[in-house]
């Protein structure tokens, strides 16, 4: 099976080809690409969020028979190499990650609100990011996406 | 028996059994340059530091990052010292040698007070605990004692380097040293700059270092300062490694069932030959009790996804466990029965004993008594449990998130009859810690696991419910806390006996097993008190300072005072926790001082600081906090304060928290933080540790519970276990009160306060006192 993968299209070994399997496992054992994470498996905690043609999504729970013919986005093909996306940027002047797991479905998911809402309010921020995590980086996911939303205006 | 009689029996009893004292060697911490490997154009100075060919500096890394920042803050330490940019340092994985043991962790553990420091007791105690923990060697990375333990060492390795390069630096060009200065690495002189440290390496190893002094503070460039954390570029775009994330070529997966009931055990799998035929599925592997684990079955297939259907897909007649089922409910009932009655018989080890509460009680113009209680709580890490290992001819290789890498190569080398030194143990990132990656089940079956793969790199992954249900829990807790106050509202005697499982034990066997034949000494020899209630006696497990942690070191200034604990085993695995015995322990003491607040008609900071008598410090984190949040200013209708001040791990954190209701139920709208952690070496990495700790501290005050009905955990997955949300997230203000201590932790003292201080905010705004958690459900 092909799938198109960060704009590229690339043919999953067979062990991960099967309609069912979770896109997340696809990307993780089949493709090696492991940024997006392993956190629930029931679309709770948003460890593993992706894009899907610019929407995001839970890939723990997403079957690769859903990704037909759709751009799938991870946290590898967020930006070009060495053109960071505004947001990774605000990251790191907000120094948000701690244990950092939870941080690439924290960024994906972000990624997909600046995309539709470039200026998102608290209450608009409230509601995109649920996405957990356990080290408690919230303001700082807070106020690094209002720095990124800034950028962007400018 | 006294605390402090124990304390000497138990580390005379430690020193005689790992060597006799006399025959100690003075063991520094600079270590051998020979401990520190070294490739080719590499020079090693000691045991923490090398200069590579082009003037980098090498530092070899000992503690686990985990979110805590502490690859940052212990490189800054050394950056410091040798006066390059802490962006340049480079850490490499240290290696097994005693020298990067956690002797701070070890002294830590010893049920030392905060204001011990000084008595002759104390002091033989101390001494004797740095000299074990030194021999021991364990190396671990929790108990908030990183930068508490590589304080004087890394700066001290630092410096020596620094001065013995100064001096290559110096004989080469036939200059003195005195007009030799250091900046980015790069040596200068008045008559221009001299090279790097890379061009007097080797020399510099030959070098006699001198007089090596420590830089005063006053010429702090780096140490003081909110340094970017060194490990986030790899953290925005997907490239740190965790465990999870190891890929050997030829990899496989397995996906672990245990049998659910905790300590159960495993029956026939009636669908094996089903199970076999899915698809992706190689073999099943039966894992027996490992390291304090309930055995399991695993299966290996060519992918998680396929690993874990077949693992769900598993039906098994699983069996109770041997000493019959257990429910929390029962035993938190017991708990808060035990207290009771233990505080009616004045039983029970008495870590804190000043003057006569007995009279002090009887002689109060009033007393109160309250009982409080706290549950199981599971770590939830956000990575779950997992490992890898790849078996090869006589040696393997293990990729771990784990805080124990020592004990995990002990572990890995046991399962695969290994020599320990044929075990090379990779240390990943971890996705989060909070003591749960300081147990080493999953690595002992990742292991077993490899065993059967005939050579093939297998990665071992629980899945979240595996990891929610089968946790080491925080151990739950009760207490009765009564205190007698005189006719002005001032306590005169306070009295608390609190019940609850010694973890630090049953611990250190699991992960150390070289040391089981200590605990029993400790444990014999610092019991033979007749007093010892039956429930202690019977489980024989010695008074780990975790059990009365945050109690017994209370700092308010009461004439009578009794501290004690009785161990209890309760059947369910219990480890260490943020925070661990401080978690729940600060939600009593910190609830009940509020209570005598009230009941004195006092305001509850004005109370807390009368109380803090010769505690200057205590005093300004608490006035700073107050002050912070606008302690005497009204707040608007429906909104109230509450505050709490609670030492651990060294550093003092005062909170008050805003709360309103919102359907009925608390919602946290601001909490305020000030503290005292000592020299804060980078001002970035502590306030989000505090931001850290109050998250942890909030999502388990509000929801944390672990339910264990027939030996099986009802919490699974996050449906069943919330944590707190973004929306649900309060706004977080961190205050410094300055100090020029040795730093002292900071990954657990955030959570503590927390509690309490919103405990108290909800009576300030509903009026009702609640003693026990969680608050919501």
């Amino acid at each position: 099976m092909d799938l198109k993968v960060n704009g590229q299209v690339v043919a999953l070994p067979e062990i991960a080809s099967d309609p069912a399997m979770p896109l997340l496992w696809a990307l993780r054992d089949g493709l090696n690409l492991t940024g997006t994470k392993f956190g629930c498996g029931v679309a709770a905690c948003g460890a593993c969020t992706v894009h899907l043609d610019g929407q995001p999504a839970r890939a723990c729970v997403t079957p690769l028979g859903a990704c037909a013919g759709k751009a799938v986005t991870t946290i590898e093909g967020l930006a070009a190499p060495g053109a960071p996306h505004a947001l990774q940027l605000a990251w790191l002047a907000e120094q948000v990650p701690q244990c950092g797991y939870c941080q690439s479905g924290m960024l994906m998911a972000a990624a997909a609100l600046l995309a539709k809402n470039r200026q998102p309010t608290d209450a608009d921020i409230d509601a995109a990011m649920s996405n957990l995590c356990r080290c408690g980086t919230y303001p700082r996911v807070r106020a690094a996406i209002k720095l990124a939303a800034k950028g962007i205006k400018a | 028996m006294k605390r402090r009689t124990w304390l000497l029996a138990g580390a005379g009893a430690a020193g005689a059994l790992i060597v006799g004292w006399g025959l100690l060697p003075p063991r520094s911490r600079l270590g051998q340059a020979g401990t520190l490997p070294v490739v080719a154009g590499e020079v090693g100075l000691n045991g923490w530091i090398k200069i590579a060919a082009d003037g980098q500096v090498v530092l070899a890394m000992n503690r686990s990052e985990m979110g805590q920042g502490v690859h940052t803050g212990l490189a800054q330490l050394v950056a410091e010292e040798l006066d390059v940019p802490l962006r340049t340092v480079r850490l490499t994985a240290a290696g097994h040698d005693s020298l990067y043991g956690n002797v701070a962790a070890m002294l830590g553990n010893m049920p030392f007070g905060p204001r011990d420091e000084g008595r002759l007791p104390e002091r033989i105690a101390h001494w004797a605990t740095v000299r074990v923990a030194r021999e021991l060697g364990i190396n671990l990375t929790g108990g908030s004692s990183s930068m508490a333990d590589a304080w004087e060492p890394l700066r001290l390795a630092a410096a020596t380097a620094r001065a013995q390069l100064l001096g290559a630096m110096a004989l080469k060009h036939k200059l003195p040293l005195a007009e030799l200065s250091v900046k980015d690495g790069i040596v200068h002189h008045a008559s221009g700059a001299l090279g790097h440290y890379g061009e007097v390496a080797a020399q510099a190893a030959l070098t006699p270092p001198g007089e090596v002094t420590l830089k005063p503070a006053a010429q702090w460039r780096q140490i003081g300062q909110a340094l970017p954390r060194i490990d986030l570029a790899g953290k925005v775009d997907g490239r740190a490694r965790f465990g999870l994330d190891v890929r050997e070529p030829g990899q496989l997966f397995a996906a672990v069932r245990h049998c659910p009931m905790l300590g159960g055990g495993l029956g026939p799998v009636r669908n094996l030959a089903q199970v076999m035929a899915m698809p992706g599925v190689l073999r099943l592997v039966t894992l027996g009790a490992m390291a304090g684990s309930t055995p399991a079955y695993a299966v290996v297939a060519r992918t998680t996804w396929h690993a874990q259907q077949a693992a769900r897909a598993l039906e098994v007649d699983w069996q109770p466990p041997p000493k019959g089922r257990v429910d929390s409910a029962a035993v938190e009932r017991q708990l808060a029965s035990t207290a009771q009655a233990a505080h009616r018989a004045g039983e029970g080890f008495a870590f804190r004993s000043e003057g006569d509460v007995v009279v002090g009680l009887k002689g109060a113009a009033r007393q109160l008594t309250a009982v409080y209680s706290a549950p199981y709580l599971a770590h939830v890490t956000m990575e779950p449990m997992n490992c890898t290992v790849q078996l090869g001819d006589g040696a393997a290789t293990v990729w771990a998130p784990t805080q124990v890498p020592g004990a995990a190569r002990e572990a890995a080398a046991r399962v695969l009859g290994l020599p320990e030194a044929a075990v090379t143990v990779h240390v990943t990132y971890l996705g989060g810690g909070f003591g749960r990656r300081l147990e080493v089940d999953f690595i002992a079956q990742a292991a077993r696991v490899a065993l059967e793969c005939g050579g093939a790199p297998v990665q071992l992954v629980w899945s979240r419910e595996e990891d929610m249900t089968h946790d080491f829990y925080r151990p739950a807790g009760a207490a009765v806390l009564q205190a007698g106050l005189d006719a002005a509202g001032k306590p005169v005697a306070l009295s608390i006996t609190n019940a609850g499982d010694a973890l630090v034990p049953r611990w250190l066997a699991r992960i150390v097993p070289k040391v089981s034949g200590l605990i029993e000494v400790l444990t014999r020899n610092g019991y033979p008190d007749s007093r010892a209630p039956a429930a202690l006696t019977a489980a024989g497990d010695a008074p780990d300072k975790t059990a009365a942690e945050g109690l017994f070191d209370l700092p308010y200034a009461v004439p009578a005072l009794r501290v004690a604990h009785v161990a209890t085993h309760s059947g369910i695995p219990v480890g260490s926790w943020r925070a661990v015995g401080h978690s729940h322990h600060a939600f009593f003491i910190e609830s009940f001082i509020d209570e005598l607040a009230h009941a004195a008609g006092a305001d509850p900071v004005a109370y807390r600081l009368a109380l803090l008598d010769g505690l200057p410090r205590h005093a300004a984190v608490l006035k700073r906090a107050a002050e912070a949040a606008g302690w005497a200013q009204p707040l608007p209708a429906g909104v109230a304060r509450g505050v709490a001040l609670h030492e651990s791990f060294g550093s003092i954190v005062a909170q008050v928290v805003e709360v309103t209701k919102l359907g009925g139920q608390p919602r946290v709208r601001r909490v305020v933080c000030a503290l005292d952690c000592g020299t804060v070496v980078n001002p970035g990495v502590v306030a989000r540790q505090m931001e850290s700790g109050i998250v942890f501290g909030l999502s388990a005050a509000l929801h944390g519970r672990i339910d264990v009905v027939g030996s099986e955990v009802q919490q699974k997955n996050f449906p069943d276990q919330p944590l707190l949300t973004l929306a649900q997230c309060p706004a977080i203000e961190t205050y410094f009160v300055p100090s020029d201590g040795p730093p002292t932790g900071v990954g657990e003292p955030g959570t503590p306060p927390l509690a309490p201080a919103l405990a108290n905010a909800w009576f300030a705004l509903t009026g009702e006192r609640r003693r026990r958690l969680p608050l919501l459900g």
